[in-house]
């Protein structure tokens, strides 16, 4: 596979057609949607909800349908570190950063537990 | 409980109509990027390390895993890509799920850009900020833009996201130099950053009943739809259910707030 991806342009026209170009689609659908919305319109309201809900989704199908090293660690090994970093987010005063430290500590704890 | 109002008379502007030169917005532009180096670009950075490493062992040169950082600019299409070519998916198939997983693009680039743009704001300027946003400029860019004046947003903004682009650019070239020497715990750590880092960052970003229900049943609805949802659409009905749920609950607290 290598051998045909080193040479030339090929690596860079995949990479522009099948991964660059899909992708920015939503983008500019996105910015011809905003014209004209105002930022106190009440509809952004609505979209707000939408992406944030997306975003969350997008986290916990990370954690229940994991890929790679993720995916060698027990369901509880992925839920608990999540639950534990969100406890020392509010025990720190809501700090984003020591929830991060706490939530990474704990999995890399567990994985040398599991594993 | 005080919220802040996005608009003009937040606390850090005096005189709206002063003349915003060029110093003023190149303070916030360097003002966003302090803001990026002390916490979001850091994470975001590591959370793609990975995607340096899945590039090498998919065949491609450092020069390609760094561009798809900057031309996709999405962790999860740059994982799949990579994933993709090296299981030797065709690549209709490799698009189209690369486009699945972009969708949530749409809400993030209509809900940031008013926030960001002016009359004045040309739309090559425009194009270049909707390449910007993705996940973390999104989540930080909706917390922190209400406490930047108007006139400042199209710098910080930018100053934010640039910030985060060459640090994740690094790490991707990082990734793709050190693959293979993490043992499985670190390499597991690496792709948790993004899951606990977007629910802190969201939980602290949620001020009001609508993000906090919208945070709430974006999580618990998705072990529902990955299981009901037709494959590769589920995130779609996702985010319309539970950003539609979230709102409709948060009129009707609204509502009985206002009779109480």
């Amino acid at each position: 596979m290598s051998g045909t991806l080193d040479q030339g342009l090929w690596p860079w026209i995949a990479l522009i057609c099948f991964g660059f170009l899909p992708s920015e689609i939503w983008r500019f659908l996105g910015l011809f949607l905003a014209r004209g919305l105002d930022e106190r319109s009440p509809w952004l309201a609505w979209v707000r909800a939408v992406a944030t809900a997306l975003l969350a989704g997008v986290v916990g199908k990370l954690l229940l349908a994991p890929n790679g090293a993720l995916a060698g660690l027990p369901l509880w090994g992925r839920l608990g570190p999540l639950a534990f970093g969100m406890i020392v987010y509010f025990a720190a005063r809501r700090s984003v950063i020591a929830a991060v430290l706490a939530g990474e500590a704990a999995i890399i704890a567990a994985g040398y537990w599991a594993g | 409980m005080s919220e802040i109002i996005p608009d003009e008379t937040s606390p850090n502007e005096a005189s709206p109509n002063k003349a915003w030169g060029a110093a003023a917005r190149r303070r916030w532009f360097f003002e966003a990027a302090r803001q990026a180096c002390a916490g979001p670009m850091p994470i975001v950075a590591v959370s793609l390390i990975s995607v340096g490493g899945l590039a090498r062992d998919a065949g491609f040169s450092i020069e390609i895993a760094v561009a798809s950082t900057l031309l996709i600019w999405a962790g999860p299409a740059q994982v799949l890509f990579f994933g993709a070519v090296a299981a030797k998916t065709a690549w209709p198939v490799i698009a189209l799920s690369i486009s699945l997983s972009s969708v949530r693009f749409v809400p993030m680039v209509v809900s940031i850009l008013p926030m960001i743009r002016t009359s004045r704001t040309r739309l090559p300027v425009l194009i270049l900020a909707a390449h910007c946003v993705a996940v973390t400029v999104w989540a930080e860019g909706m917390r922190r833009l209400p406490g930047v004046p108007k006139e400042g947003r199209m710098a910080f903004f930018f100053g934010f996201s640039a910030t985060c682009l060459a640090g994740t650019s690094l790490a991707t070239a990082a990734g793709y130099a050190l693959i293979g020497q993490l043992p499985g715990p670190l390499a597991a750590a690496l792709l948790f950053m993004t899951p606990i880092y977007f629910v802190a960052t969201l939980t602290r970003g949620a001020r009001q009943w609508i993000d906090k229900l919208a945070l709430v049943f974006g999580l618990a609805l998705a072990p529902l739809t990955q299981m009901y949802a037709p494959a590769g659409f589920d995130l779609l009905a996702l985010g319309l259910i539970g950003g539609t749920g979230a709102w409709l609950c948060a009129r009707r607290l609204e509502a009985r707030g206002r009779a109480a």
